[in-house]
């Protein structure tokens, strides 16, 4: 980092937060605070929601993940254009007809207030949570690269967040988000472009003959993680709670210009999240090839963890994996160069032989980089071994020009900023109409002191989010705990919805205690099978809907809807 | 109330 980079971070990460609050400081109307601006085109709709779902990890672990294990990851969004086909169908045409605020005031409107009160708690458990989680997972890794102080970043990002957030509510957030994600668009194009600079020529092709490159798996193995199947149909499911049912989404599209609007913003990213994944996983895996060249690729790419232990008490055993490492690089760098010569021959036989031999090195390498894992977990049983999140930046920072490295730095703190913003955003909404309004009833129709409420919440949640991250001691994999988490939650909580939108005989008592013994079985399922975890998002809506409808016909007349759906 | 690319690229491998 020099004067430039810190001119191009600041500038950028403290310009459009500057810009956002100046531009919304007099939005005094709730409509606006909790909704956005109603003059709002599907353009900045579709941006908002792409920025609410890509947080740092998007920009930073997924090029590590493709490093690692290829690009097969990208399955997971195979769900996700038809879910955003579904909200736009069914889901946003009833927000809008019924003017709610939040996606749990429908579910009031449907079923009871337990109903309500059951989702928006849910919400709001799960998502406060994650919003820690969204500003601590970039710190911990910017931190511990730059030298940094954890707490100070945690808390910069953390407030500037919160000033902008507090004072301009959903308008702040959706203009701010679009500066963003030009900001963001700009420098992965970058970094993009220059690592191609770099690559030598069958770049893509060495990437595919090293396994990195298998984009879909059609095996219908539950055991596998990221499959063609999983993707489709626990994404789908995955993908309609998320855009459907949680706030945070919700709140992106609810507002704008009309339902039109909405619906163009959606499809939008129906269009472009794949192709834009695909560039980030491709990005990774041709970051892999990259390194194969580098005669200084580390073992491990925490650098500063593994930096520690070779000045610890067992630093020659550090020391002699470093160097077995870097033997077994230098030899698999001869083999890669053998295989290029036989592909350039354009002798076949000779090439898959060659391939095989190339193969066969990476495997030793992956072996040595396995032993250094256990090492460091033998010297520090609470060591973080995850080192892939650590892989693109360290391309940034010991490969790209400076000033470029600020644009990239201000890549991870702009999407961390508009993932934490839209978040905080809805749970101050959900925590206004959903929780203090059904406390103080009289208090609904007291326009000013609404927005004040809000703005309260809306701070409360930052603060909580920034003392979540400073407090919690982050186990290794708690990012995809959460997700997996998510998983568990996030099924239940769509069944509830499509009981309300598609089973109008069942009322508010059978889908209250159907949601929570769905939940249960979920969450037993969870402790005694090994499935991926998309599949819970289906057996949780599965689990919900049917035992609705069982319920429904047990208690018969005495649990009537409060409303209909026609 | 005025769209799926499926890759299977996969057959570099």
């Amino acid at each position: 980092m020099n004067p430039l980079d810190w001119v191009v971070l600041l500038g950028t990460m403290l310009g459009i937060a500057a810009y956002g609050t100046w531009r919304t400081r007099h939005t005094d109307h709730l409509d606006t605070y909790l909704k956005g601006d109603s003059a709002t085109k599907w353009g900045t709709i579709g941006l908002s929601v792409m920025a609410t779902q890509a947080s740092t990890i998007t920009y930073l672990s997924l090029p590590g993940q493709a490093y690692e294990n290829g690009i097969a990851f990208i399955q997971n969004y195979f769900g996700l254009p038809l879910a955003l086909i579904i909200v736009c169908a069914v889901f946003l045409p009833i927000y809008r007809k019924l003017g709610v605020y939040t996606a749990y005031e429908y579910l009031g409107k449907r079923f009871d207030s337990k109903t309500r009160l059951l989702g928006a708690c849910l919400f709001l458990l799960q998502r406060g949570v994650q919003s820690g989680v969204t500003i601590y997972a970039p710190a911990i890794i910017l931190s511990s690269v730059l030298g940094w102080q954890l707490d100070l970043t945690i808390i910069f990002t953390g407030v500037v967040v919160i000033v902008y957030t507090v004072t301009g509510g959903s308008a702040a957030v959706s203009l701010t988000q679009k500066w963003q994600m030009a900001v963001i668009f700009g420098g992965m194009v970058t970094a993009f472009v220059i690592l191609l600079t770099k690559l030598p020529p069958g770049a893509t092709e060495m990437a595919g003959a090293m396994g990195k490159l298998q984009a879909v798996d059609f095996s219908i193995d539950p055991d596998k993680r990221y499959t063609f199947w999983s993707g489709l149909f626990g994404g789908l499911f995955l993908s309609l709670s998320y855009f459907g049912t949680d706030q945070s989404q919700v709140q992106r599209y609810i507002g704008g210009g009309g339902l039109r609007e909405g619906r163009l913003g959606l499809m939008f990213n129906a269009m472009l999240k794949i192709p834009m994944q695909f560039f980030i996983v491709m990005l990774g895996a041709l970051l892999f090839v990259f390194f194969q060249f580098q005669p200084e690729t580390p073992v491990f790419f925490n650098r500063a963890e593994w930096q520690r232990h070779l000045e610890g008490a067992d630093g020659a055993k550090f020391s002699e994996l470093d160097k077995k490492h870097a033997e077994l690089h230098r030899a698999k760098r001869e083999k890669i160069e053998a295989w290029m010569l036989a592909r350039a021959s354009g002798d076949s036989r000779a090439k898959s032989a060659a391939r095989e031999e190339m193969v066969t090195a990476q495997a030793a390498v992956d072996a040595v980089r396995g032993e250094a894992k256990n090492a460091l977990l033998q010297a520090n049983p609470r060591a973080k071994v995850k080192d892939s999140d650590y892989v693109f930046i360290t391309f940034i920072l010991s490969q790209l020009p400076h000033g470029v490295i600020g644009l990239l730095l201000a890549v991870m703190f702009a999407s961390a900023l508009s993932s934490k913003a839209g978040e905080l955003n809805a749970l101050g909404t959900t925590s206004t109409i959903d929780l203090w309004r059904s406390l103080r009833p009289l208090a609904a129709h007291d326009e000013a002191r609404n927005v004040r409420a809000a703005k309260w919440f809306t701070a409360f949640w930052g603060l909580f989010a920034m003392g979540f991250a400073l407090s919690a001691s982050f186990a290794e994999n708690l990012i995809e705990a959460l997700n997996i988490i998510a998983s568990i939650f996030y099924g239940v909580m769509l069944g509830i919805f499509l009981v309300a939108f598609f089973f109008k005989r069942v009322g508010g008592s059978a889908v209250f205690f159907a949601a929570i013994a769905a939940q249960a079985l979920v969450i037993a399922m969870y402790f005694s099978l090994n499935i991926g975890y998309l599949w819970y998002n289906l057996i949780g809506c599965g689990a919900c809907v049917a035992f609705s409808l069982a319920l429904q016909a047990v208690l018969g007349s005495r649990d009537q809807p409060v409303e209909r759906n026609s | 109330g005025p769209v799926f690319g499926v890759l299977a690229f996969t057959r570099f491998s």
